[in-house]
């Protein structure tokens, strides 16, 4: 239309451009509202899969290694529940009260204890060269989404803030996730290998019955949670680098442990692969969960936005002067707890009791604890 | 622990009762039904710092969340049903109203002292009036149990339902009444120390001071920027992660707050103190009795979706709660805790360069002392609080001042307080990092903890018989051990060095595995 033309002729160009411009926007409406259901179901693809993770469901887990024995025991075995009411060290009935079933209050030695384990797993986990974090423990809810968790819906594990878009985290991990939103890190700084301590809540719905007694499941309870940022070529490393820093520290600690290659149908979405571990918890007879190490591959960097711009190579076929600018690549992420407290307490007080009805505090805690050695029987 | 909100943005706001305008005339009560509209102000103070900051009379409220109840049928007044009742002594407050009409003036609360009166009065003698219709009742009962004519017994059977029916309605009166009268009641404050000075901010007096502020010979750097330097804090990830007066702690500030909290709790057992831990969500109702305000415009208090839970803005409330309900033997007390625990507050209607960085923040870890006493006992348990907090701030080499609170400050469970004020050089100001309150019975009565006094062997009772004494209301209080975000904003303004470093304080050291200082990272 720009160039000289019989008015007739302009004037079937211009209904012919309105037109077209008519179409257009209808499409391109069109494309919007394609994009997003697209995007929406595209989102519902769980993570790849490691080839060596076995295929179904949770009693097709792998034993990838056991780690010492149960105990055993010339006396009868009290449950942590029991050993907690004797020692005075929490109450669930005050706190049922004041807040509803599956809280609790910590008392006494248990505090400590709590203190000493967070304090111990944090300085062990430094030494390893992660740098040391305590995070928010409200954040937004597209940054729940965003690590691939469900803050919305029925059975949620998440508690939201009324007249808010903000949750309560459930794992550090979150929180953590989220640091480095949105940005792309220099590939020089990868690595990078954070250990964050926070409070975690949980609305544990849908969970009931026996296997929720005290505290192994509870709704609020503190976590020592490692993370890491890598490059893509390095998480199954970093993934075994995880697990290890897991044995050494429950090895530390005395407890007996099995690591299991969690199945297929075990996973959840963002988990490319993951290592579960339980230790055997004597009161309870039976082997309970107290860790997870996942490497969630590119899963969740996809959705927080993280990449990295991998250094330039120098090339011999470079004209003098130019310079080349690497596409940017997602950053793998992995996250593994180091220290989840009140399983822990399970497990403490139920393997280390002892006949008089006392406590043994493993070493590795004792300096953190004022050099408690153990805990006894208060006198009535 | 009340933490005090300065009129220069200084402070934490206080954990205190909202200001409701209340519209009342004569007997008619009308509440608005649904909590969230109640137009409950925390009492924050933002304005002006000559004036009293609000204009309006404000009124210290306690009242409980309030459920809406069916409409009387007998009345076109509105009355809402509490959810739960504070435990008031009516007859004191009409034995002593001029007292507590003075009280109310100086804490500028709008508690209707009249109305309450006028209330119980009612309420005295629609009582009396239902006990003598009830006598009348049993007479028409008695009488009809004799022999009597049809037409008598006709005539006793139309009395005895004349009177079953005005005793109905007089009774839902009578609930009413004492629902409406419960309400008001509860928004009375607390009673004040006779030594607590009568004003506002200005008018709070200096119990005393300890050290003086350090002299810098080098240009002073205030947190946020020794935070930069040292790489101990993030609050852009968080804001991103989370919105503004959120952070990150990293680094050395990650060992120093566990350090600070490990340290604070040792120091308090070693005094008699039981560690705790708390629940950081609780039902609303142990928030509301403890003398907060979940609800409301401008309310410290997040809650929870879907329930009726809240977030903790102090582990004050879920200590308070541990006993609620309950009587305590006399012997078992005094009980003394202290918790460690998070806090979360909204900080809603906190704005300024007062609220930079970690001076206020909507999370925070925070060590809380609380005592359960006799009576008798709680003015000396809160000389020793102050003491301990003193003896702690002190051995951190901290200047600090300890003030007195006016009035004005109080908050509606607060019988007295004190502040402890630490001189924060970056900040170049006094900055509040504790607060002690004694709240007497004020939460007990809404929390219902009482104890029984022990019995006291008499001369003159007879063999074998026992004086059960009645139960009294404990007396509470509580006080900040440590916060955490406002003792980092001190140690880092006050112990940095000319090269950029900062000195831990030596008894933290032990805590941080012997670290001496913290250092700038090399980059």
């Amino acid at each position: 239309m720009k160039g000289k033309l019989e008015p007739a002729e302009r004037q079937k160009l211009i209904e012919e451009g309105k037109n077209l411009k008519e179409a257009l926007t209808t499409l391109e409406e069109d494309l919007v509202k394609l994009r997003d259901e697209l995007q929406i179901e595209a989102q519902c693809i769980p993570n790849l899969t490691h080839p060596d993770v076995p295929i179904g469901w949770e009693d097709s887990s792998k034993l990838r290694n056991m780690v010492g024995s149960p105990r055993k025991f010339d006396f009868p075995v009290k449950d942590h529940l029991q050993l907690g009411k004797e020692l005075d060290l929490f109450d669930f009935d005050a706190a049922a009260e004041v807040s509803g079933s599956k809280f609790y209050y910590l008392k006494n030695e248990a505090v400590m204890l709590e203190m000493a384990l967070v304090n111990w797993t944090l300085t062990e986990v430094m030494k390893r060269g992660f740098t040391p974090l305590t995070t928010p423990e409200i954040v937004r809810s597209s940054v729940v989404e965003k690590c691939g968790f469900q803050p919305r819906g029925e059975n949620t594990q998440v508690y939201s803030i009324e007249d808010s878009d903000q949750c309560l985290i459930g794992t550090a991990e979150i929180p953590v996730g989220g640091i480095h939103m949105d940005s792309i890190v220099a590939e020089s700084a990868l690595p990078l290998k954070y250990v964050a301590f926070s409070h975690c809540f949980r609305t544990e719905a849908g969970a009931a019955g026996t296997a929720t007694r005290g505290l192994y499941r509870v709704h609020q309870f503190s976590k020592v949670e490692m993370f890491i940022l890598c490059r893509q070529e390095e998480s199954d490393m970093y993934h075994e680098e995880l697990i290890k820093i897991e044995e050494d520290l429950f090895s530390s600690l005395g407890l007996h442990f099995k690591i299991l290659d969690m199945a297929t149908g075990d996973l959840g979405a963002p988990a490319y692969r993951k290592f579960d571990v339980e230790a055997w918890m004597p009161g309870l007879e039976r082997y309970g969960e107290i860790s997870s190490a996942s490497n969630c591959t590119d899963y969740q960097s996809r959705r927080l936005g993280i990449r990295y711009r991998p250094s330039e190579s120098p090339s011999t076929t470079s004209k003098k002067g130019k310079t080349n600018v690497a596409a940017t690549k997602f950053v793998h992420t992995l996250n593994a707890t180091a220290c989840a407290v009140p399983r822990m307490l399970v497990c403490l007080l139920e393997n280390f009791q002892q006949e008089d009805g006392s406590v043994s505090i493993p070493h590795p805690l004792r300096p953190f604890m004022g050099g408690v050695e153990a805990i006894y029987p208060k006198s009535r | 622990m009340a933490l005090q909100c300065r009129l220069s943005g200084a402070t934490f706001q206080s954990l205190k009762l909202a200001t409701i305008p209340i519209s009342s005339s004569s007997s008619r009560f009308i509440f608005r039904t649904l909590p969230k509209t109640l137009n409950l102000a925390l009492f924050s103070r933002h304005s002006a710092p000559k004036a009293p900051p609000f204009s309006v009379l404000i009124r210290t409220l306690s009242a409980p969340a309030v459920a809406a109840a069916p409409a009387a049928e007998t009345s076109d007044i509105k009355v809402v049903k509490p959810q739960w009742n504070a435990a008031i002594d009516f007859k004191w407050i009409r034995d002593n109203k001029e007292a507590v009409a003075v009280n109310i003036k100086n804490r500028n609360s709008n508690a209707n002292l009249e109305l309450v009166l006028q209330l119980y009065d009612k309420m005295l003698n629609l009582q009396k009036e239902v006990e003598r219709l009830r006598g009348e009742r049993n007479n028409v009962a008695n009488k009809m149990k004799g022999k009597l004519e049809p037409a008598e017994r006709q005539k006793l059977i139309e009395e005895g339902k004349n009177l079953k029916e005005a005793l109905t309605t007089l009774e839902e009166d009578l609930v009413k009444l004492r629902d409406e009268l419960q309400i008001e009641a509860q928004c009375i404050p607390n009673l004040t120390h006779p030594d607590v000075p009568i004003g506002w901010e200005d008018s709070s007096k200096l119990r005393n001071m300890v050290g003086s502020p350090r002299k810098f010979d080098f240009p002073v750097k205030d947190h946020l920027q020794l935070g930069k330097e040292l790489d101990l804090f993030d609050f852009d990830a968080a804001a991103e992660v989370s919105g503004s007066k959120f952070y990150y702690l990293k680094n050395e500030a990650v060992m120093l707050e566990m350090a600070l909290v490990n340290w604070t709790l040792t120091e308090v057992m070693k005094r008699g103190f039981t560690p705790l831990t708390t629940p950081e969500i609780v039902r609303s109702s142990v928030v509301e009795k403890c003398g907060f305000q979940p609800r409301g415009e401008n309310t410290q208090v997040y809650s929870i979706e879907d329930s009726d839970q809240c977030l903790i803005g102090t582990a004050e409330i879920p200590v308070g709660g541990i006993h609620m309900d309950s009587i305590v033997a006399e012997s078992a007390l005094p009980l003394k805790y202290v918790a460690f625990s998070h806090c979360f507050r909204t900080e809603a209607g906190a704005a300024g360069t007062a609220t930079r960085g970690l001076y206020r923040v909507h999370q925070f870890s925070k060590v809380e002392m609380f005592i359960l006493c006799r009576q008798e006992e709680s003015d000396m348990y809160h000389e020793e609080l102050i003491k301990i907090e003193e003896d702690l701030f002190s051995s951190l080499g901290l200047h600090f001042k300890i003030l007195d609170m006016a009035t004005g400050d109080l908050g509606a469970p607060a019988y007295r307080k004190f502040d402890v004020e630490a001189w924060m050089p970056g900040l170049e100001r006094y900055g509040e990092i504790s607060s002690a309150s004694n709240c007497t019975d004020y939460q007990s009565r809404r929390l219902g903890i009482r104890y029984r006094p022990s019995e006291s062997p008499s001369t003159t009772s007879k063999k074998g018989k026992t004086n059960v004494a009645a139960t009294k209301f404990v007396h509470t209080l509580n006080a900040t051990a440590c916060a955490v975000p406002r003792m980092l904003v001190c140690l880092l303004e006050n112990f940095q060095q000319e090269d950029g470093s900062v000195s831990i304080p030596h008894p933290l050291r032990p805590f941080m595995g012997g670290v001496e200082a913290i250092y700038p990272k090399s980059r």
